[in-house]
């Protein structure tokens, strides 16, 4: 114990000092054993306490680590580092508790060859060296230029080898390249100190400029992924934690790269990481992921911070499997749960949220009174079949897949719309259809879905639309250098485009345009002019595509029922169609780094979704029935704040198309669209281009990206002025055929006029204020005006604005 | 994209969110108070005039006329009521109320595609790689628009109104839609310019819409009685209640009718979309809107830079610009009236073979005017090709900063999005002092 050099004591300042760790019983070092040597210079540790009831914390940064013998390795705070070959021990002590943990260095004297694009580049990557807004800018910076992110990295190598003449490196003494020492600082540099003089990331450009800046062996083992841990962790606020992440090479070789990964918290609130992976957490309860980037190898740590760490039985009933995994998840915050819908509220939302309709007072009065039990199933799978199911839910769908009649001209958008209905109105399963659509060929005033691909004109758009449209995988980014938050590089990119190279349009008197593929040919990349073999994502190149049109080996993968994304994605759409709010947010980024906020739910849903042969509407029919979905939209004390764990019905504003048919439905007065027959609803429109004001002022589709990103539901004070004062919408309401005309001449008493417009109106028996101020409006004038004027109000209250 | 690289532990975020949080209310009133003494004013309002497509600096406003021919273009500078100032021959007009301006010839920052420059010079903070481009409104932080109408005094007009369009990233961000502006969405240059529902519609009178209206807001108590409802809500809530405000205000409804403005004053401003937006704007400060933002587009000038500069874009800037400044000035409104004349960046130093210029953040000019700023002088200078700024830089939050300590705001407040994550109203921006002297 003489040698035991204790050499790591480190106290976080603004860590408050808990009493469940002193409890801890059992204390667990990652790694379990330690191998240094090669291209693993240094091994970050991690320390974690257990208590007895299984609680997890992490003590890295405040217990004690100290080598055995430092002769072998010692400690650079909580990472150890080799110095000669050897075999000891690391000793790791928290409160009472000890590990030892067996070291090995072997190798450790000389440094491997150092590969330029494999260990280099992602250094300028971590270091923010090649970024956007610093040498990798299109201008470079003072002279240096480096390609963003390192897309480039022959142009790199000669920027820091060649360029300036050769003064950037100094072969002779290494740690004199003006590289090193402006990067350290020492030299004035625009952009500070991005490296400190002797860390490993020093050394390692040290060590390559010494091996006299090789580009490297082309066959070198690439990182093959990277391990992470944990993927993830609940914390108390004010806590911390040690990320730990594992390069594992293509040969099996393991290296440490906590240090050299770069990480990104997408809550800085919540939790966010330095760039050793240390991750704090702040003063506010909520979730964030740490996306950490290593080489384009991307993985995320999931941080969970609960109001209450004390974990609360909801106590709920449950009628699905998605109300136990919703609850679970309430249970794990310390959240509460609002009580169930009142009937009525769920008649309105039901109908507002799977057919785009109201119900008629008929239906309201009817669904209310009964006594029967089953009366919600049987209202779901009575919605279920009716017709304005297919009218809403291929409007929806014409809003992601592009159908603007800008770019299609009528008849395409005409014929595609057509097309659309026809595959929701038989329900046919949403893999085949997709399947159709991606293979599509043939004339376009003919056969609608080739109409998906007259909205796009090049290659990589197309990659781009089917990837973002049917995967929720945005490859944008991917276009010009690797994307920063996901595994795809260009060639990834490229790879996809090269399934729509060669699909050609022709302009065919009379049929509009003949889509089709005249023959694969792989496309190249923009730098090199390089062919990249074409390949879905993720995938190895497909054999045979020079057989036929490439799209169907494509359109097989992405609709196959073992595709990652394909079936996740529809699940995340529909859930986000009734509650909201998708489980993963944007509900199409499906990344690994933008985890889901109840996974388990995600993947149950995944799981149905697959299970069901892509059976759109029994999917619906699972969320419509779930307590979930029918929870009330008050909230209570504890979850008024959450956005994320559906405590509560997520309250929305009608969709610009919804609402223009409600107001049309309530007063009786049909709107008329140019050109379209008598009664077509905005629900039905093919057109996303006929005038509106008011589908535009409240936000419909402009259908330009393969997203729902188009649509707007913002309030804004020009649609407050529209409901109020637009003409359009006065006539509607004095409609001599109107509604109001029409019940203000029968006999009907005052009361149940009242009761009538409520119940059209907000779906609902009117309440005791609600009676009185109609009341009012008629003692004070004729009952015509009185009613034109209450059901303006009505038009107007949030109760009708709103789905609730 | 890749952390910062910062030593330590980063407390000191976490200390920032104490020492807000531990101030007690007299403290930051306190606080407030010094800072509204320090030269703003919550009585002056705002015209923001920004440029689309990029302003090309070395062509209006920071000439080299030593330059080879094509970096220096075909412009040549003339003298201007400032001695010692010159601007572009392109600008006669406004040479003759450079007295009036500041020309700020060191703006910079790092975005060159114009939805990164827009969301940059319209909130103060250069966007991070996940901003949606697609999406206008997506402002990842608010526009400086959003933020007067969050933390300015109000009074009965909208405070923040957009002409003709909304510009890019003119959002709210997290201060939640009602923080937005109200857009016009018609061009007051055209003749059948109208403003849209902001009369009665027929058969209701001001006695029946009060009627209506005293009916709405009982119903609609119960809702707002509950201090749980949604965000959406309350933001619909918010805007029922300017809408109806305005309604009820005879000189707010009044302010969009340009047509009873003579028609001499319609024509010295110039018939064209800029110089009736102009005279709008005027309108609609004078009625008390806080921020008007005013959208003039077409300057995106990869081609034939020279000839639209000269034949389509200049001359009707050249007419709007000494007329708003002649007429604010005229009605004693040029104290209370901050002009700004923004764009998302400037423009390539060398002329490409199509005879435009590109996109260039790296160096380029702005201009402010009125508000009782130190006007008649020029801030900061670029190298010799225009390229880079040689003295004094300023960045975009710098610009913010400096409009709202004008508007009588707090620069250095922080703001807290709806999950409680601290955001400093203005990040890292300092007002550009010079104004201020």
């Amino acid at each position: 114990m003489a040698r035991l050099l204790f050499c790591a004591l480190i106290l976080s300042a603004n860590s408050v000092s808990f009493a469940a760790e002193t409890t801890a019983t059992i204390l667990r070092v990652l790694p379990t054993k330690i191998v240094l040597g090669g291209l693993n210079r240094e091994q970050q540790i991690v320390v974690t306490a257990i208590s007895q009831d299984g609680q997890q914390f992490d003590v890295t940064h405040r217990c004690q680590i100290a080598s055995d013998d430092p002769v072998i390795c010692v400690c650079d705070g909580t990472r150890l580092q080799g110095r000669t070959d050897g075999e000891t021990s690391v000793r790791i002590r928290f409160e009472s508790l000890e590990q030892t943990i067996p070291v090995k260095v072997a190798g450790y004297g000389e440094y491997p060859p150092v590969h330029f694009r494999r260990d280099v580049i992602p250094l300028l990557s971590k270091t923010g060296c090649n970024n956007g807004g610093c040498h990798g800018k299109a201008a470079g910076q003072n002279g240096f230029k480096l390609s963003v992110f390192g897309f480039d990295a022959v142009a790199d190598l000669n920027a820091m080898v060649k360029e300036g003449r050769g003064r950037r490196l100094f072969h002779a003494n290494p740690k004199n390249s003006l590289l090193l020492l402006k990067a350290t600082g020492q030299t004035p540099h625009g952009g500070g100190q991005r490296i400190r003089p002797d860390s490993p990331d020093y050394l390692l450009i040290a060590e390559w400029i010494k091996q006299g800046t090789p580009w490297g062996d082309d066959d070198a083992p690439q990182v093959a992924r990277i391990e992470i841990e944990p993927h993830e962790r609940i914390l108390r606020m004010r806590d911390e934690l040690q990320i730990l992440v594992t390069a594992v090479y293509e040969d099996g070789a393991r290296r440490d790269v906590t240090s050299a990964a770069a990480y990104l918290s997408n809550a800085e609130t919540v939790a966010k990481a330095d760039e050793q992976g240390h991750v704090q957490t702040g003063n506010f309860p909520g979730e964030a992921a740490i996306t950490i980037n290593y080489m384009g190898q991307v993985a995320a740590t999931k941080i969970i911070v609960p109001l209450n760490m004390t974990a609360k039985s909801v106590n709920a009933p449950t009628t699905n499997r998605i109300d136990e995994l919703v609850v679970a998840k309430l249970e794990k915050m310390g959240i509460s749960q609002s009580p169930l819908s009142d009937d009525a509220t769920f008649l309105r939302r039901l109908y507002l949220d799977t057919i785009g309709t109201l119900p008629s007072a008929t239906e309201v009065r009817r669904f209310i009174t009964s006594p029967d039990p089953e009366k919600r199933e049987q209202k779901i799978e009575s919605v279920l079949k009716r017709p304005e199911f297919t009218d809403y839910w291929t409007l929806k769908l014409a809003d992601v897949l592009l159908a603007d009649s800008n770019k299609l001209g009528e008849r395409g958008a005409y014929e595609f719309h057509q097309w659309l209905r026809t595959q929701i109105a038989t329900n046919r399963p949403y893999n085949e259809w997709v399947r159709e659509l991606i293979t599509a060929s043939g004339y376009s005033n003919k056969y609608g879905p080739v109409n998906f691909y007259r909205a796009m004109d090049k290659p990589e758009e197309m990659a781009k639309a089917i990837s973002q449209a049917f995967l929720g995988i945005r490859l944008d980014c991917a276009q010009c250098h690797h994307h920063p938050f996901d595994r795809w590089g260009q060639e990834d990119f490229f790879g996809m485009a090269g399934f729509f190279n060669g699909l050609e349009r022709r302009d065919v008197i009379g049929s509009g345009q003949l889509v089709f593929h005249k023959g694969h040919t792989p496309s190249k990349m923009p730098l090199t002019g390089e062919a990249v073999k074409t390949r879905a994502l993720g995938q190895l190149p497909f054999a045979d595509l020079d057989q036929g049109d490439p799209r169907i080996k494509l359109a097989d993968w992405v609709t196959s029922p073992e595709n990652p994304w394909f079936a996740r994605l529809l699940a995340n759409r529909l859930w986000k169609s009734f509650l909201g709010r998708g489980l993963v947010e944007p509900e199409d980024d499906l990344r690994s780094t933008n985890p889901s906020t109840n996974e388990a739910l995600l993947a149950h849903l995944t799981e149905q979704v697959i299970e069901a042969e892509f059976d759109m509407k029994s999917i619906i029919r699972l969320i419509l029935n779930s307590r979930t979905y029918q929870l009330s939209s008050d909230s209570t004390e504890t979850n008024a704040g959450d956005r994320q764990n559906f405590s509560h019905y997520f309250v929305r504003r009608m969709p610009a198309e919804v609402l223009l048919d409600a107001i049309s439905q309530v007063a009786g007065s049909a709107e008329r669209f140019p050109g379209m027959p008598p009664g077509t609803r905005s629900i039905q429109l093919w057109d996303n281009r006929l005038p509106s004001y008011f589908l535009d002022t409240f936000g419909r589709s402009q259908r330009s990206s393969p997203c729902e990103c188009g649509k707007s539901s913002s309030p804004t004070m020009a649609q407050a002025l529209h409901l109020m004062n637009a003409p359009e919408i006065e006539s509607k309401i004095g409609d001599k055929n109107g509604r109001i005309v029409k019940l203000v001449s029968t006999d009907l008493s005052r009361d149940h006029l009242i009761d009538e417009l409520c119940l059209t109106a907000i779906g609902r028996p009117p309440r005791q204020t609600e009676r009185k101020v109609a009341e009012r409006l008629f003692s004070m004038q004729p009952p015509k005006q009185a009613a034109e004027d209450f059901l303006w109000t009505l038009l107007n209250s949030y109760d009708f604005l709103f789905i609730k | 994209m890749v952390s910062k690289r910062k030593r330590g532990m980063e407390r000191r975020d976490f200390l920032r969110v104490g020492t807000v949080a531990g101030l007690s209310l007299a403290e930051i009133m306190r606080l407030r108070e010094t800072c509204a003494a320090e030269g703003g004013s919550d009585d002056v309002n705002c015209i923001f005039i920004f440029i689309i497509g990029g302003m090309p600096h070395q062509d209006m406003w920071d000439l080299k006329p030593a330059a080879p021919a094509e970096i220096r273009g075909d412009f040549t500078p003339i003298s201007t009521s400032v001695p010692g100032v010159q601007i572009s021959d392109v600008l006669p007009k406004t040479a003759g109320v450079t007295d009036r301006l500041a020309i700020l010839r060191s703006l910079t920052h790092s975005k060159s595609v114009h939805q990164d420059g827009y969301h940059a010079m319209m909130t103060g903070k250069e966007p991070t790689a996940s901003l949606d481009r697609s999406n206008k409104n997506n402002n990842q932080h608010p526009s400086i628009g959003s933020l007067v109408a969050k933390l300015g005094k109000q009074g009965a007009m909208p405070p923040y109104i957009s002409v003709p369009n909304f510009i890019d990233s003119g959002g709210p961000s997290f201060l939640g839609p009602s923080h937005g502006p109200f857009v016009i969405d018609a061009d007051p240059a055209a003749p059948e310019f109208e403003v849209r529902d902001i009369t009665l519609p027929v058969g209701v009178d001001p006695e029946r819409s009060l009627r209506r209206q005293t009916a709405l807001r009982e119903i609609n108590q119960l809702e707002r009685a509950s201090d749980r409802v949604d965000r959406q809500v309350n933001a619909l809530d918010s805007f029922y209640q300017k809408a109806f405000n305005m309604m009820t205000s005879r000189r707010a409804k009044e302010a969009f009718n340009i047509s009873v403005e003579q028609t001499s004053t319609r024509e010295s401003y110039g018939m064209t979309s800029i110089g009736q937006c102009c005279l709008l704007g005027r309108r609609l400060v004078e009625a008390g809107c806080r921020f008007v933002s005013i959208e003039n587009g077409h300057w995106d000038t990869h081609r034939k830079n020279t000839k639209s500069l000269r034949e389509l874009l200049c001359p009707a800037f050249d007419q709007a610009i000494p007329a708003l400044l002649n007429d604010l000035s005229n009605r004693g409104m040029l104290e209370k009236t901050l002009v700004v004349i923004s764009t998302e960046f400037g423009r390539t130093p060398r002329i490409n073979p199509l005879l435009g210029r590109d996109h260039w953040p790296n160096a380029f000019s702005i201009v402010m005017a009125g508000a009782g700023l130190n006007v008649g002088q020029t801030i900061g200078a670029t190298d010799k090709q225009a390229a880079s700024v040689v003295d004094r830089p300023i960045s975009p939050a710098d610009v913010s900063a400096t409009i709202l300590k004008v508007l009588g705001i707090d620069h250095k407040q922080v703001l807290h999005t709806p999950l409680g994550r601290p955001v400093p109203v203005v990040d890292g921006g300092k007002p550009i002092s010079e104004l201020f002297v």
